[in-house]
């Protein structure tokens, strides 16, 4: 192809997005100690800074960036390639990290003369490893590399389930590492049967030369099943709600947030970039039935619990249903000849919208954790008077859930429900809608519950720093207004895609 | 210069400033006096702005388009009036309360929703607006902190959110269908009329309208509403805030094109809803409550308004709804006010609130010369002679009955001091609210050239508008005789059926979906689900063989 051809002018910043991370990493577990946090403050705002110029690249040259290592052309050499998709999800990876780093600064800081603690060090070394493992998801262009990035992301993730070393999370990181294995194994068998069919691992070839035979369905089945047990899709959610509530409040955030949005990343190139789009409306249905029965499984749930946390986690469940249901939509407005952008559209902006407004979330619990020494649901009141900012961070990220204007998450269901009833899949949007309900039943709860007011002598003081709160704040309200991202003039899913409609 | 965009942003701008400055403690404390400057640049704009002229901010994804119309300006003026007043009183009424910061808040969430609905022109702005609407109106129901108080919000809630589901589920039906996909309210009767989906689409915005709006089955929410929530919030819930899905059916029904079925249907739920709440309404004790089914009867004879100009294809069915309500808005936003007077007068002073009451009350049943005298004569054009405009002179008996009924309640509701006063920080504005409900409509009345005053002096429209309060007050006189037969309803009559089954369903569904995530959360069953999906997907991908 002849855009793969050669390097493009912005190449050189994909790879400092990568570099960046994996310096980091390294120079916080070699400097450790005290150290370490300030590297990943210094490098973090830098990540910003490069996320936004490659998205100022991608909208200037109007096609994707590449950069081919040691100029070798695949399928002998590795490209490295960000798409409109690539770039939004950088974006969110960094801010959200960001965020969560200025949280956990006092969680996990140390003085330069304590004795070093395994706990804060760890921590500081596997949020650059996170960044890195998913910098490399979003811009390789080979499903080895892929693979790689996969297996780093769920190696840096499941200690941060275990950090705090009790049995219970210990479980929990166990079972989380087992599933997520199973569905590398899966993943790297699809890659192997891809190879042996094709002769090449790169994903702009095999979008082109990929025709329906046995090695193809094959591993289409594999790679699938693989990505969707790392993602924890229903049925096979069963390691996210333990995981994700025994973690500490930001390691939870970064969980919930990024990891799974990784490995969701790589079912989209999978549906969207290598297999042929119009073929996939009824296994399309499948993907979506399963996100459906999430929403509404995962919610049920979630307004049973009586922790805070682990109701969150359900959410989380309940909320990467809706991910799922983006891929019908795509495939059948890819049959009646029609662009796909706004079901694509629709699935990044929920992704991305759910990665804020879910870290906002579980640091506002964390935080309500530390106030009150427990998260006990039935037992928050008179939380509001005491730590007004954190309730309001969490019913901004809540309205983002739920879809109200002007989050993101109403934006994603608005071009959502247009797709499904252009395409007249009316039965998601009737799922959509009600998920839509439940979820706003227990933010409403929660809410109401933390505003009863109680009498201020019967209540303990609850001192958390103002920093905390401000940073958890500032989050929840880029989740809120990002609905508002639709008033620039930019379209950005459709630059650089490989490909879009079907002819 | 023409300044109709400047008051028309003003109106959503003002009080959502006043909202944002609530974030800061001090000056949440001291909001209460300042709330009832947010509705001025909607008053301005009820005056003065140029009606139909189409302002757009935004871009094609998010126009933030604002405009109002003749009925939207008639709306927006009393709706105004309303809050000024209410305002005013609610500064008074909860001086004393700790939680006044909380009230204003709320207070201000669902004025900029409500002033909003009425001015703006896309809908993606106005979904937002009602959604601050709804979390507003919940705040101000859960005020009081009770019991009580906590179940009516979750209702309202409820409720209100379904209603909004609905609706998104309509514009999407709308935009998909429109040409070039226009988020525009005033390209959306058209898009209906020529939409594939036509009768869906009627059907989602009239059931989301009509919750927002009361109509029965679905009306149980008011009465619990207005039963938990502190007086000045009931004024405006009541008054202002039902009123946005009357504005809502007028600029969205496609009045001139519809399908007969759909506007008869709309008419007969109406006109039934006036009916049963009327009866519902007789059997409760409380003001505040009798107010609340007054209300849904009104709401029910206004949408049935609505249906009968879908029905026969009248253009200006809008402007006569509109102006219905605009009584309706005055005159309850009055008496609820004083509900909250009465209950701080003593004995001796008890005529002078009781009198204008009466009148008011009385009023919307048609007495003669009122406000209400005015707008049911002009309904009566819309309600012909036929079942239509029996069963509308009967809601006008009704009424009657209904309102003596409130009178009686509100006698029993008096302060037990013999001299006790209302301070004037609650009479002056319920005195400014009533006096608005006599002058208000008479003034729109006459400024129309179609009007004209010896019509609506002449012995034969004095006697029209007499005949049926004549014969309430016949009837509720009889009914007095025989008090002791009637029921006792419990507030929000079908409410109490409904949750019963809501919560067998929800407890069935929570069931279910724990014992599904409970068999899940095994391993073995895990690991075998990995399999299954191994082959759904085999079978689902097959078309890649």
């Amino acid at each position: 192809m002849a855009a793969m051809a050669m390097t493009t002018s912005g190449g050189p910043l994909l790879v400092a997005a990568l570099l960046l991370p994996l310096g980091a990493m390294w120079l916080a577990f070699v400097l450790g100690r005290a150290y370490a946090p300030r590297v990943v403050a210094y490098a973090l705002p830098v990540g910003v800074l490069l996320a936004l110029a490659i998205i100022a690249d991608l909208l200037c040259s109007g096609d994707a960036l590449v950069y081919l290592l040691g100029a070798w052309t695949p399928p002998l050499g590795i490209a490295l390639r960000a798409d409109g998709l690539s770039a939004a999800m950088l974006l969110t990876t960094t801010v959200v990290l960001s965020t969560v780093a200025w949280f956990a600064w006092a969680d996990f800081s140390q003085a330069a003369e304590a004795p070093e603690a395994r706990q804060p060090l760890m921590f500081w070394v596997l949020l650059p490893a996170v960044w890195v493992a998913l910098n490399t998801v979003f811009l390789a262009n080979d499903l080895f590399t892929l693979y790689v990035a996969l297996e780093l992301l769920t190696f840096a993730a499941v200690p941060l389930v275990c950090l705090e070393g009790h049995p219970e999370t210990l479980r929990a990181a166990l079972r989380y590492l087992l599933f997520a294995l199973l569905g590398s194994v899966l993943y790297l068998l699809g890659a192997v049967l891809l190879y042996g069919a094709y002769g090449t691992l790169d994903i702009a070839q095999l979008g082109a030369q990929v025709h329906p035979d046995i090695a193809t369905w094959a591993a289409a089945v594999l790679m699938t099943v693989g990505l969707l047990a790392k993602t924890a899709l229903f049925p096979l959610h069963l390691w996210l709600p333990p995981a994700h509530a025994g973690a500490p409040a930001a390691a939870s955030a970064m969980l919930s947030a990024l990891v799974v949005k990784g490995s969701f990343f790589l079912v989209v190139r999978l549906w969207l970039d290598v297999l042929p789009g119009a073929m996939l409306l009824e296994a399309g249905q499948w993907l979506a039935a399963l996100g459906a029965a999430a929403i509404l499984v995962g919610n049920v749930v979630a307004l049973r619990q009586r922790r805070l946390k682990l109701l969150i986690a359900y959410s989380t469940v309940a909320q990467i249903g809706y991910l799922f249901l983006m891929f019908p939509l795509a495939a059948g407005l890819a049959g009646m000849g029609l662009p796909d952008t706004p079901a694509v559209t629709g699935g990044l902006l929920q992704a991305v919208s759910h990665a804020t407004a879910k870290a906002a979330m579980f640091m506002a619990a964390g935080l309500i954790y530390s106030a009150l020494g427990h998260d006990r649901i039935d037992d928050l009141q008179g939380v509001a008077q005491q730590l007004p900012m954190t309730v309001m961070a969490f019913a901004l990220g809540g309205i983002a859930l739920v879809g109200l204007p002007p989050s993101g998450g109403f934006m994603a269901k608005w071009l959502l429900l247009s797709a499904a009833l252009t395409t007249g899949q009316w039965w998601w949007a009737a799922v959509m809608v009600i998920g839509g309900l439940m979820t706003a039943s227990y933010v409403f709860s929660i809410v109401v519950r933390t505003i009863v007011a109680v009498d201020p002598e019967k209540m303990p003081k609850m001192v958390v720093p103002r920093y905390r709160e401000a940073s958890v704040l500032a989050l929840a309200a880029f989740s809120f207004l990002l609905g508002c991202v639709a008033l620039l003039p930019v379209e950005i899913v459709q630059v650089g895609r490989l490909s879009g409609v079907m002819p | 210069m023409n300044l109709t965009p400047v008051w028309l942003v003003a109106t959503v701008l003002l009080p959502l400033l006043m909202l944002l400055a609530c974030c800061v403690r001090p000056w949440r404390a001291r909001m209460l006096p300042w709330l009832a400057l947010g509705p001025l640049p909607g008053l301005l704009v009820a005056l003065f702005a140029t009606r139909d002229a189409l302002y757009v901010f935004g871009n094609a994804r998010l126009p933030l388009a604002f405009a109002v119309d003749r009925p939207g300006a008639a709306l927006l003026g009393v709706a105004s009036l309303l809050w000024l007043a209410g305002g005013w009183y609610a500064a008074a009424y909860q001086a004393e309360t700790p939680a006044r910061g909380r009230f204003a808040v709320c207070w201000l969430m669902t004025m900029t929703g409500c002033l909003g609905v009425f001015v703006v022109a896309d809908m993606v702005t106005l979904y937002g607006l009602l959604g601050l609407l709804t979390v507003g109106t919940t705040g101000l129901v859960m005020q009081e902190g009770t019991p009580r108080a906590q179940r009516a919000g979750k209702i309202y809630l409820s409720m209100a959110l379904l209603a909004e589901s609905l609706l998104l589920a309509g514009f999407v039906l709308i935009v998909s269908s429109a040409p070039g996909n226009t988020l525009l309210i005033v390209d959306a009767p058209a898009a209906i009329v020529a939409s594939p989906w036509r009768d869906a689409i009627l059907c989602l915005l009239i059931a989301g309208f009509g919750i927002k709006a009361g109509l029965v089955p679905l009306h149980f929410w008011i009465p619990l509403a207005h039963g938990a929530a502190p007086v000045p919030a009931s004024a405006m819930l009541s008054g202002a805030v039902v009123k946005a899905s009357v504005i809502g059916l007028i600029r969205f029904m496609p009045l001139e094109h519809s399908p007969w079925l759909a506007g008869a249907l709309l008419a007969g739920i109406g006109l039934f809803g006036a009916l049963y709440a009327v009866l519902v309404g007789m059997t409760q004790r409380h003001p505040k409550t009798v107010l609340a089914y007054s209300s849904v009867s009104q709401m029910g004879v206004i949408v049935a308004l609505i249906g009968m100009g879908m029905a026969s294809g009248e253009g200006s069915a809008g402007v006569i709804a509109a102006y219905y309500a605009v009584n309706h808005v005055l005159s309850k936003g009055a008496l609820f006010m004083a509900v909250g007077v009465v209950a701080d007068t003593g004995r001796r002073r008890l005529w002078t609130v009781l009198l204008p009451a009466a009148v008011l009350a009385v009023g919307l049943g048609g007495l003669p010369l009122s406000g209400g005298a005015l707008t049911k004569a002009v309904a009566k054009s819309l309600f012909g002679d036929g079942l239509a405009g029996t069963l509308a002179t009967l809601s006008a008996i009704g009424t009657t009955v209904l309102m003596v009924h409130f009178l009686r309640c509100l006698k029993t509701f008096a302060a037990t001091g013999p001299d006790d006063c209302a301070e004037r920080g609650l009479r002056w504005p319920w005195l400014a609210m009533a006096s608005a409900s006599l002058i208000v409509p008479w003034a729109l009345y006459l400024m129309s050239p179609r009007n004209s005053l010896p019509d609506a002096l002449s012995p034969y429209a004095l006697w029209a508008a007499l005949w049926p309060i004549v014969i309430g007050v016949v009837l509720s006189w009889a009914l007095l005789r025989w008090k002791r037969k009637l029921p006792q309803l419990p507030e929000g009559d079908v409410v109490v059926g409904l949750s019963a089954l809501g919560s067998r369903v929800s407890e069935w569904a929570a069931g279910l979906g724990q014992g599904l995530d409970a068999a899940l959360r095994q391993w073995a069953i895990g690991g075998s689900a990995l399999l299954v999906l191994i082959g759904i997907f085999a079978w689902g991908l097959r078309t890649l063989l």
